[in-house]
């Protein structure tokens, strides 16, 4: 069995009860008490996520302020609770509009029941996808859906199956102006020697979609990627364009992805559930493109001084901005007093986690910024151990928005608004992506032939990206 | 962790002051419940939310249930949801006011509305009281038939939970029958995974005393059923889908086109974006290249499938929370186990991250370690280094010892082991600790880099070094490596001056015998630290010490010869360390894969099972199981050892033994001495002179006078003598110990409680056996792992050939020690507990 959860607690950082709700008896009343005790108020919390502790198992996650507790008495799927936590929070998320935190789950705890009431029944999980639920469970939920409409109760599940399962979706939907927003997003994890190695490079990516459009539309997109392209030469009998190709290491689809016609023609084509969601994952190695390099040297001069010098460079397209950058330069714990001075940004000393936060708001692509910075000590008695230099940590994010229409059935890409990038910025330096990663088309079928509007934007966000120094 | 927001911002949950909240409460119920006004369904939802949060944060409103009941007539959804939450609390504490229920929910239950149908039946289920059962079966069945899904799907759970009420009410209606029909022919995938569900449950349960039920188990697995489900797996959601792969992974195929199909079939599950659905997939891939009967294609098999599920898993490691990533590096961590080189050229996915929290990161240094083979190497001790100078000192810990797991599992261990005496120059205490233990165990493998090591440890201040494993470690090296240590004589001296201020047994067990080993290669320089060592160590109140020195005194005494044979014999590399867990639990484990056994890497009949848990191979059917002779043998070392040994070693004295548990064991012996064989350097002891004096025979002598050094203090503590007087050299055979116990009665159960020093101790549970011996109760099995212990001890009557058994189980977190007792002689069995208690009241007492 995948789960069979005997019971679900939300508790704030206190151990406070905030939600609970038990849906099998083999497990006590006081289950609370014992993860209070036992994991809450030892070291242990942190430590590891699963613990056993009686004959029950505790599986916990920490969102925002809040714990989130499965408690399981047989030998259940890990991954499956752990997922379903996941996919459940997001679930509230859709429903709160927001934050999901001890305040969110005070105002709603009433709708929360409600929800877990209907996603779990008996320790299994039912269903979890936010399009349906919505349906039948509405914040308002002053009114059932089918006393409002007796003539057709749209009972979600009978519906669907029946209308060719796609269960994501529901019929007669209707839009003024069809819309599909597109965003690749991809974290650039880094891991970067004081030598100046790239000890692990890799691109985690993910396509986001919003999806505003009328009817069953049939959706296709192409994408730059080695297998997709080289598959569609060979249908077509002519060679390969010459350009970048990528290589995705591993690719995941939202379950609306036809992954039969995905494996034998290597195209991703899909309905569109309605609304935001994630339509692929994929993972990246080769090639990867670091959007910055960072040049640290630290002197420690005797005791008391240390020097520290930061070059950050921007290798992106020179019409292109980095939003946003942040770069934690670790300082040693007994610092007393720094001097420093940047180029550009603003930097300033945080005491509380020991570091040097230099803030760039706006960082233009080709460029370079330097902080020089002279730290003085505290002399501390028999500090024979020397500092632990933890690596330099950097966020950013770069940011590039295309409109990709379809004018006149031709496919001609218009670049219109994007953080001042020019056309040409678009076929010199064609790095929108940490990845290189770019769509080449996104088609959209539909039986009334509308015409849509289709925007693509490209995010390169830092993941974990750290320099040892 | 900043200070959680104050609850007093929130005006509906907080706390309330007392019961006065909820009289007020019943009251404004009772007020509303016949009120029509428009309106009223508002306030009434005030009240409710509120009688919800006082319940959830375990306030006792079970007070208003006959309100709450009054006021549930309503149209509201809403109220209706939170009235049914709140009854379905209640009700199993309040069975007589849940009769009131029934009555609007099984009216509800035949509601226009689905919705309504649905909840109100599934609100009728849980309501848990095994009275009110017969009024489930009419709203069950006719849910089971309801023509809208939503209403079958609850209805299908609740079959289940009417099972868990009430087993035969639910196999007497014959429900798993319609579950089944419901099963093949529903439309609706929810309500066809529902059955699914209800329909293993039930069956695995009831399989145990039906076999009906088991035969419909069985039919679960067969062919037509699983391809039934494969087929359209695409239609049910992710998590009927882990369902449906958790069943064919239990499928056994027919034959090899069989798996191909089933393999070809899923494939594309492996891109699915839930985690779960993945590892699900990956099991049954796993599981069906288990089955395959050609060994060739088998193996081929196995490759190609951990090639197709490596990327699929490393993206899972990567993208998610750290909890979901430390649920997939477990599972990593089995499969490397089992195949090393699927991961070896991605160990880079496996560099630990800063912020990453330390279960993970000490996940990912297990899989480091697992996968380095000639080729990665390099790279990842160089990475591992990195980690040893991390902030987090468990951590740093981990990573030196991931350091030295590769350098012991290495061919070529050169290069690393200069890494890990780099480590030594780092200067930092818990370094060095570590990587003294690992220094240690490296030479213990490959003794050929004895002079590398040797010269560095040299160099390294005994006074640095706190922890007693280290130090042992350090004081090992000492006394092996004396020879190439110019000052290890002097090292080890004034180490054992220190001798009082060592609170480490185990540190001063190594500094006996490292003074032991240096006294045989530099003799003149030792023996005068060897003669303090030895009079401290028979001084000393810690058994093991006690006995350790007192053993090595008098084989001195014997023969020197024979000593350095004994203590010091040549030096032979470990071609293998033991490893911590047998292949076959490991296989369990394997089978049970994506479960929580994994994450505990123990199979899960051991914290699931509760007569299992804690304690295994030894259920309460005794003679069925394992006591084998090597048991036995393994478990009496002392015994054994003396028989075999004899020709070697002193005898200790019968009579020594029949002063019975109190006198200290030394306090007389036999001395079969020959002054002819020792060595004059002997002589020259310090203890020797005195000693000589009184080897002619046997006779008492004292030790104090004997070393005249001045040790005033009583070697040991004196237990008052017990009542009953016990063998100690008691032998009974396993067999014979199996036989007993199937024979005997339990004459005598009883609970204590151990001690914290005990409880301590007991983390060698070999130390409690020979404890117990010393009280001439004798173990003949033992096994367990922390925190539950489980003994089998025997002990025999002095007199007369009368026996006792016990059986002993101790918890180790709750400090009990639960004993059974089963005797010959019945009307002493009580005498023999007490006996028994005071043993184990002492057992870790100084």
């Amino acid at each position: 069995m995948p789960v069979a959860a005997s019971a679900i607690y939300f508790l704030n950082l206190r151990g406070d009860v905030l939600i609970n709700r038990t849906y099998r008896d083999d497990v006590g009343g006081n289950m609370v008490d014992a993860f209070r005790t036992h994991i809450m108020q030892t070291k242990e919390l942190g430590n590891c996520p699963v613990r056993q502790i009686g004959g029950c198992s505790f599986v916990y996650m920490r969102i925002s302020n809040v714990y989130i507790v499965i408690v399981v008495s047989s030998n259940a799927n890990v991954a499956c609770a752990f997922k379903f936590v996941v996919e459940a929070v997001a679930l509230f998320k859709s429903y709160f509009g927001g934050a999901f935190d001890e305040d969110a789950i005070r105002n709603n705890f009433v709708l929360i029941y409600e929800l877990l009431d209907e996603i779990m029944d008996f320790g299994y999980p039912q269903n979890l996808s936010p399009e349906i639920l919505k349906l039948y469970i509405t914040q308002e939920g002053v009114r059932s859906p089918f006393s409002s409409k007796p003539k057709d109760k749209p009972v979600p599940n009978a519906t669907l199956q029946v209308t060719g399962a796609v269960g994501w979706r529901r019929e007669g939907l209707s839009y003024k102006k069809n819309e599909v927003f597109l965003d690749i997003v991809e974290s650039v994890n880094l891991l970067m020697s004081s030598k100046g190695n790239v000890l692990r490079c890799d691109v985690t990516g993910k396509v986001l979609m919003k999806c505003f459009l009328s009817g069953m539309p049939d959706l296709k997109l192409g994408l730059n990627d080695k297998i997709g392209l080289e598959k569609e030469s060979e249908m077509k009998s002519r060679p390969a364009k010459s350009g970048k190709t990528i290589e995705l290491d591993d690719v995941t689809f939202h379950q609306c992805v036809n992954l039969t016609r995905f494996n034998s023609e290597k195209t991703v084509s899909f309905v569109p559930p309605d609304g935001e969601f994630e339509l692929m994952k994929y993972r990246i190695t080769e090639g990867v493109n670091l959007p910055f390099r960072v040049l640290p040297t630290i002197n420690e001069l005797g005791r008391t001084r240390m020097e520290v010098n930061v070059k950050v460079k921007s290798v992106f397209g020179a019409k292109m901005f980095a939003l946003g950058v942040v770069v934690k330069i670790p300082v040693p714990k007994q610092t007393a007093k720094t001097n420093f001075q940047v180029t550009t940004g603003r930097a300033k000393y945080n005491p509380s986690i020991d570091c040097l936060v230099w803030k760039i708001r706006k960082f233009p692509g080709q460029t370079e910024s330097t902080l020089s910075a002279e730290i003085e000590l505290i002399s501390t008695m028999g500090e024979k151990k020397s500092w632990t230099r933890p690596p330099i940590q950097m966020e950013f994010q770069v940011n590039l928005l295309l409109l990709l229409t379809l004018l006149n059935r031709s496919r001609l890409l218009k670049v219109i608004v994007s953080l001042t990038i020019s056309a040409s910025c678009y076929f010199q330096v064609p790095m929108f992506t940490a990845s290189g990663l770019r769509v080449r088309f996104l088609k959209v079928w539909e039986k009334s032939g509308y015409n849509t509007v289709e925007w693509v934007r490209y995010i390169t966000k830092a993941g974990s990206y750290e320099i040892r120094c | 962790m900043p200070p959680p927001a104050a609850s007093s911002r929130y005006p509906s949950p907080s706390q309330p002051s007392g019961k006065s909240e909820v009289t007020d409460l019943k009251s404004q119920l009772r007020q509303l419940a016949g009120s029509r006004a428009p309106g009223v369904d508002d306030s009434k939802r005030d009240l409710f939310k509120k009688v919800i949060s006082y319940m959830t944060i375990g306030i006792d409103v079970s007070s208003v249930f006959g309100e709450m009941v009054m006021c549930s007539a309503t149209s509201d959804i809403v109220l209706k949801k939170m009235c049914y939450l709140y009854v379905g609390n209640y009700a199993k504490g309040n069975p007589d006011l849940s009769l009131l229920t029934i009555n609007f929910l099984q009216r509800d239950c035949k509601d226009e509305d689905p919705m309504i149908r649905g909840l109100a039946l599934r609100s009728l289920c849980s309501l848990r009281v095994p009275n009110l059962v017969e009024y489930l079966l009419g709203p069950l069945g006719s849910g089971l038939k309801d023509n809208n899904s939503y209403v079958r799907t609850i209805a299908v759970t609740g079959v289940l939970k009417l099972y868990h009420i009430s087993a035969s009410t639910c196999i007497d209606a014959e429900f798993p029958a319609t579950l089944k029909s419901l099963m093949l022919h529903d439309s609706d995938a929810q309500v066809v995974a529902n059955c699914l569900a209800a329909l293993q449950e039930i069956w695995s349960l009831e399989a145990s005393h039906s076999e009906e039920a088991c035969r419909e188990k069985e039919s679960l697995l067969s062919k037509p059923l699983i391809y039934y489900f494969l087929n359209r797996i695409k239609e049910f959601n992710e998590w009927a889908q882990c369902l449906i792969l958790e069943l064919a992974v239990k499928y056994v195929p027919s034959d090899s086109n069989d798996i191909f199909d089933i393999m070809n079939l899923l494939e594309d599950r492996l891109q699915h974006a839930n985690g779960a659905v993945v590892l699900a997939t990956v099991k049954v891939f796993l599981q069906l290249t288990l089955s395959m009967t050609d060994v060739h294609q088998q193996v081929c098999a196995i490759v190609s499938v951990y090639e197709r599920i490596k990327s699929p898993l490393l993206t899972l490691v990567s993208s998610g929370s750290p909890e979901q990533s430390y649920a997939i590096l477990s599972h990593l961590h089995l499969l490397v186990v089992r195949a090393p080189f699927i991961f070896a050229s991605d160990y880079k996915h496996f560099y630990c991250q800063y912020n990453e929290p330390s279960y993970v990161k000490k996940l990912k240094l297990e899989m480091l370690t697992a996968i380095a083979n000639e080729s990665n190497t390099y790279e990842i001790v160089t990475e591992l280094c990195e980690y040893a100078a991390n902030v987090d000192i468990e951590i740093a810990r981990e990573s030196i010892r991931a350091v030295g797991k590769i350098a012991l599992q290495q061919y070529d261990v050169n290069a690393i082991v200069d890494r890990l005496l780099q480590f030594l120059e780092m200067e930092k205490d818990y370094v060095t600790a570590e990587t003294l233990v690992l220094v240690k165990d490296l030479l213990r493998k490959h003794p050929q880099w004895s002079h590398d090591c040797i010269s560095v440890v040299g160099g390294i201040s005994s006074k640095n070094i706190q922890e007693p494993k280290a130090k042992a470690a350090l004081i090992w090296m000492l006394g092996e490596y004396a020879q190439d240590m110019s000052d290890a004589p002097y090292i080890l001296e004034n180490l054992i001056e220190n001798w009082e201020e060592e609170h480490s047994a185990e540190v001063r067990l190594h500094l006996l015998t490292a003074a032991m080993k240096c006294f045989f290669k530099r003799a003149p320089e030792t023996q005068k630290a060897l003669g303090i060592a030895l009079a401290a160590g028979i001084a000393d109140f810690h058994q093991d010490v006690h006995d350790r020195a007192l053993f090595y005194y008098r084989v001195l005494q014997y023969d020197v010869h024979v000593a350095e044979s004994v203590v010091s014999p040549p030096q032979q590399a470990v071609s293998a360390f033991a490893d911590t867990q047998s292949s076959e639990i490991k296989d369990r484990i394997f089978d049970e894969f994506n479960s929580l056994s994994v994450i505990y890497q123990k199979p899960s009949y051991m914290f699931t099972d509760k007569e299992h848990r804690g304690p295994f191979e030894f259920s309460e059917e005794l003679g069925s199981t394992s006591i084998t002779p090597e048991v036995s043998s393994d478990i009496v070392p002392a015994q054994q050892f003396e028989a075999n040994d004899k020709d070697l070693l002193l005898s200790t004295d019968e009579k020594d033994d029949n002063k019975g548990l109190s006198s200290n064991n030394c306090s007389a012996y036999t001395a079969p001495y020959e002054s002819s064989n020792i060595s004059s350097q002997m002589q020259e002891l310090a203890i020797s002179g005195p000693a000589a004096s009184a080897t002619t025979t046997q006779s008492s002598f004292d030790f104090d006078d004997l070393l005249g050094l001045g040790l005033s203090a009583a070697p040991a503590p004196t237990p008052s003598p017990p009542l009953l007087k016990l063998n100690p050299r008691a032998s009974l055979d396993p067999r014979a110990f199996q036989q007993k116990w199937r024979q005997l009665p339990i004459s005598l159960t009883q609970e204590y409680s151990v001690n914290p020093q005990g409880i301590a101790a007991l983390t060698v549970p070999q130390s409690l056996i020979k404890h117990m011996q010393s009280h001439s109760i004798h173990c003949i099995a033992s096994g367990g792992q922390s925190p539950n212990f489980k003994f089998f001890f025997f002990a025999q009557k002095e007199a007369e050939p009368s026996d006792y058994l016990t059986e002993c189980i101790i918890n180790s977190s709750s400090a009990k020690a639960q004993i059974k007792v089963k005797a010959d002689d019945q009307s002493t069995s009580q005498a023999f507990a007490t006996v028994f208690e005071t043993a184990l009241s002492k057992f870790g007492m100084p």
